[in-house]
């Protein structure tokens, strides 16, 4: 049986780029983005899969980064935050974050962001769509509303 | 005694008021923010905390060694180490009966709350430093655990043997013939409050980073503190650190609230770490370790009792405020301010109430230290008398507008019994617009139809003032001591452009966008021109803390200040290469016009330049120091005002309450940027939602706090939220810049309230009244069943 602190090897691709590395098989994948990759566009909230800060994309699905191995994305593809802006501007839904006041400290809103994108790939969420699947984020600043009106109106902006 | 940082120029309003977007958000919403943990020192060290398990007891001792032995453990240190170098951190409010207690920055001899910190190991990796504290050995002999506050007030074991009684605050007021008011009263209403225990339970928990350089003595300290330069007061005086060579920085913060307006053992830890061991040491706090022990807020429990006169105005009040303090005053704000401004500062709110009785105290308990967040003092005294004020509704039989029409101040200046003056403000106002906001006589049918069919819907209304731009005029009005002030830096640069420094760190308010705006229309430069550093660093500027909503109203005065010297060059400066009177000088749209003169104008940038390059331009005597320093503190207090009334359903079947809508009027006077006020405003109003309906830390009958995490601490979630309506009205203040007033913790001061009036409105048909928060499941039910 491999020990916690054993050296294991985690070969993934993380935001398009392959990267192999030798990790504690303890090492969590948000410990993991952060620490080994430098990617700290993703945030650690509260280690207990409760907030949603951490939320990155594994084979296109939300997945929360505290509560996941390096190990066990090894193989897998991986999206951060990092990886939304299109080129040097920001894409449809960071600029409806904006446009609608829908962050304040900025602490929470790359889990934000990664749920969204991920409902916005699957298809045309209505109002409720969002407020279900976002509700697995904490946010204490915006009070929700702006963060409703702000994917509602990225939705609104793939339809057409 | 008049001072010059207390005048601020006029300004015209051109950017400000408009809906700026952030200049932040970019940067924030592509990941590339940096918070403390995202910062990486080369060589850094991992402390973690090892926490007392027990509420209270004494250590018999603390087994280190094998963590100690343990590959890639540093050091571990106890009480008795960290005591050589400091005995702790000394906690009080200056006010009349209150008792310093000394914080040690690692327990010695005696645990006094679960989570206080016993020792800390430091190791190679945070993993490691982990592993370390699960092979620290303490052994505890258990003391019997302080946890009623009102029965340790009346004796037995003491909490904290510094205060043997377990007072840790007792005074009070008693303002006029209250006794006659009371026994001549048409009617009293009086009524037990309890506001639940809270977390300000910021996304990002607490965080220090230390670097020492022995060769130049040098220590910078990051951390995402609220105050930075009170922590560095902190390492000066209670470590030795010089003041010379002590930086302390803040980097971008997830959060505060007011739980990162204090100093903590951790901030004084880590720089002697870092020192003695000589290499840089990081402490990123766990959710778990914020839950418990980050400070705790706005716990209470609040008798009052109004006298109204037969025509239902109220004529007195009689108040006794009771904190539930925890087992330390956690400076600089202490156990002490919440029950202190409960008593003191609140009970008469926007009403002319003539007299008033006030007595305030806090017990030590064996419990997390209770500190400051969003609206201390403030939550609990508007709670009881928002509500107090419905209770005395239900007993007249009018509607909760008409009720408080009655009391409401209608004449500006008003003084209240404790001798605040409130210069100006909207209170009559807010409560006609929010009863039409309402559709108050619509609601009560549309009520009357649902109970027709078993629904429970309830209005609560809630109206508050707000001190607000916390200052030093505000502290004495208030008959506390302290001097605030902070300062801004605007400099001006050859091709024309800004870089402002300001005293106040920012933890997601934008103060980046609204001092810019500030700038822009002080001197007339575009929004692009204008960069704004917050108080990264306390190598810049002064400040004396991001609290008691001061931030655009002492920043935007310092800013203003500072701004104000720089136009003042630059109209001398156009009037000599334009020849004209410089009184007839404007900066606006990027230029120096000078009025009522078509096309006689110059750039900014060719003035700016000129300042710096072109001696021939300048008037004689030209100073070209295109760089200001100045401070602000405003000369009198300053009072926001407001209200909210929600709609709430309340399930009959298992307890549970939504709200449905909230309406807001806020008042603060002119507004900057009305995204970033409402944003404000919904935040704080959602934290109240959770305070009145979800929140609640939890002890055992051990003392064991039992919410450790955010799956048993329940903050409200989207599928919680609900929409609002938001109407600002604007009472400009006389003398603040602009006629600005702070307004960042009025949600969340006011928002409980409203949420238990609604409640008890729901409930109103059954004769219950609730006057505890949170209005949990269990409560509503156990009520609906007796």
């Amino acid at each position: 049986m491999t020990q916690p602190s054993e050296q294991v090897s985690v070969e993934v691709e993380v935001n398009g780029r392959g990267y192999r590395r030798s990790v504690m098989a303890r090492m969590t994948l948000a410990d993991f983005i952060r620490d080994e990759l430098a990617l700290t566009g993703t945030k650690v909230g509260c280690e207990h899969g409760v907030c949603g800060a951490c939320t990155v994309l594994v084979d296109d699905e939300p997945a929360r980064s505290c509560l996941m191995l390096a190990v066990q994305a090894d193989g897998r593809r991986i999206r951060t935050v990092e990886s939304l802006a299109n080129g040097r501007s920001m894409n449809p839904l960071q600029e409806c974050f904006q446009k609608h006041h829908a962050l304040q400290c900025g602490f929470c809103t790359a889990g934000f962001l990664m749920s969204a994108t991920a409902l916005l790939e699957e298809g045309q969420p209505t109002r409720e769509d969002i407020v279900e699947t976002l509700s697995g984020h904490y946010c204490r600043c915006t009070g929700y509303a702006p963060i409703i009106d702000a994917v509602e109106e990225a939705a609104a902006k793939e339809r057409s | 005694m008049s001072f010059a940082h207390s005048e601020s120029p006029s300004i015209a309003a051109r950017s400000i008021g408009a809906r700026v977007p952030r200049g932040d958000d970019p940067r924030l919403l592509t990941g590339r923010g940096q918070y403390l943990a995202d910062i990486v020192l080369p060589g850094e060290l991992h402390a973690c905390f090892v926490r007392s398990s027990a509420a209270h007891a004494r250590i018999a001792a603390v087994e280190v060694e094998d963590a100690r032995a343990l590959d890639g453990v540093v050091a571990v240190w106890t009480g008795e180490d960290a005591a050589k170098f400091c005995e702790g951190i000394v906690g009080e409010l200056e006010v009349e009966g209150c008792v310093a207690t000394t914080m040690p920055l690692l327990a010695r001899d005696v645990v006094r709350y679960v989570g206080e910190p016993v020792a800390v190991v430091v190791a190679e990796s945070r993993y490691v430093a982990e592993d370390g504290c699960d092979l620290v050995d303490v052994d505890y002999e258990p003391l019997e655990p302080v946890l009623d506050p009102r029965s340790a007030l009346r004796g037995g074991p003491a909490a904290n043997e510094e205060l043997p009684d377990n007072v840790a605050l007792r005074g009070g007021r008693v303002l006029g013939d209250v006794e006659a008011a009371f026994a001549g009263a048409a009617r009293v209403v009086e009524a037990t409050f309890h506001s639940g225990r809270l977390s300000a339970g910021p996304m990002e928990t607490r965080g220090v980073i230390a670097d020492y350089d022995w060769t130049s003595r040098r220590l910078r300290l990051w951390t995402c503190s609220q105050m930075p330069h009170y922590v560095k007061y902190c390492l000066t005086a209670y470590l030795g650190f010089p003041e010379n060579e002590c930086e302390v920085l803040t980097p971008d913060t997830g959060g505060g609230f007011g739980q990162k307006a204090h100093v903590f053992p951790e901030e004084m830890l880590l720089p002697l770490l870092a020192r003695e061991l000589d290499r840089p040491v990081k402490w990123v706090e766990d959710r778990r370790e914020n839950l418990m022990t980050a400070t705790h807020a706005h716990e209470q429990f609040v008798d009052i009792a109004y006298a109204f006169d037969a025509d239902a105005k109220a004529t007195a009040v009689r108040i006794r405020a009771t904190g539930d303090g925890g087992a330390y005053h956690q400076p600089p704000w202490s156990m002490g301010v919440e029950p202190w401004c409960t008593a003191m500062v609140t009970p008469t709110g926007v009403y002319d109430i003539p007299v008033a009785d006030l007595t305030y105290e806090a017990a030590a308990t064996n419990k997390t230290p209770i500190g400051a967040y969003r609206g201390v003092g403030y939550m609990a005294g508007t709670l009881v008398r928002e509500c107090l004020m419905d209770d005395a509704a239900r007993a007249f039989d009018l509607s909760p507008f008409e009720i408080r029409r009655r009391s409401v101040v209608r004449e500006f200046p008003w003084t209240n019994p404790q001798g605040i003056v409130y210069d100006e403000g909207s209170w009559l106002q807010t409560i006609d617009e929010l009863e039409s906001m309402v559709d108050y006589p619509a609601f009560r049918q549309r009520q009357a139809a649902l109970r027709a069919e078993g629904r429970f819907i309830g209005l609560g209304l809630s109206v508050f003032v707000e001190s607000s731009g916390e200052s030093t005029a505000m502290g004495k009005a208030h008959d506390l001591g302290g001097v605030y002030h902070d300062t801004a830096t605007v400099k001006m640069e050859p091709n024309g452009s800004v870089t402002v420094t300001i005293g106040l760190t920012t933890q997601g308010q934008g103060h980046r966008t609204t001092m810019a705006q500030v700038v822009s229309d002080a001197l007339g430069v575009p929004l692009e021109a204008i960069t704004v550093r917050a108080a990264e660093s306390t190598t810049y500027g002064w400040g004396s803390g991001t609290v008691g909503s001061r931030g655009a109203v002492i920043a935007g005065g310092a800013v203003l200040r500072a701004s104000h010297t720089i136009r003042t060059k630059l109209v001398a400066l156009a009037a000599n290469m334009l020849e004209a009177d410089p009184s007839d000088i404007d900066l606006v749209d990027g230029a120096a016009v000078v009025r009522g003169v078509p096309g006689s104008s110059v750039s900014i940038i060719d003035l700016a330049t000129a300042v710096y390059f072109d001696q021939t331009s300048w008037p004689e005597d030209f100073d070209p120091t295109l760089e200001a320093t100045l401070a602000y503190d405003p000369a009198r207090p300053i009072f926001s005002n407001g209200g909210h009334a929600m709609i709430v359903e309340l399930d009959p079947d298992n307890g549970f309450v939504t709200v449905e809508k909230v309406f807001s009027v806020e008042d603060c006077g002119t507004v900057i940027n009305p995204d970033i006020v409402e944003g404000q405003i919904r935040g704080g109003v959602v934290q109240g939602i959770g305070a009145a309906l979800l929140e609640r830390l939890v002890y055992d009958d051990a003392g064991q706090l039992v919410t450790t995490t955010l799956l048993d601490y329940h903050m409200p979630s989207m599928d919680f939220s609900p929409p609002f309506e938001i109407h600002h009205l604007e009472t400009p203040s006389s003398h603040t810049p602009g006629g600005i007033k702070g307004m960042g913790e009025s949600g969340l001061i006011a928002a409980p309230a409203a949420v238990l009036n609604a409640v008890n409105d729901a409930l109103s048909h059954t004769g219950i009244v609730l006057h505890d928060i949170p209005v949990t499941p269990e409560q509503v039910l156990r009520a609906l069943r007796s």
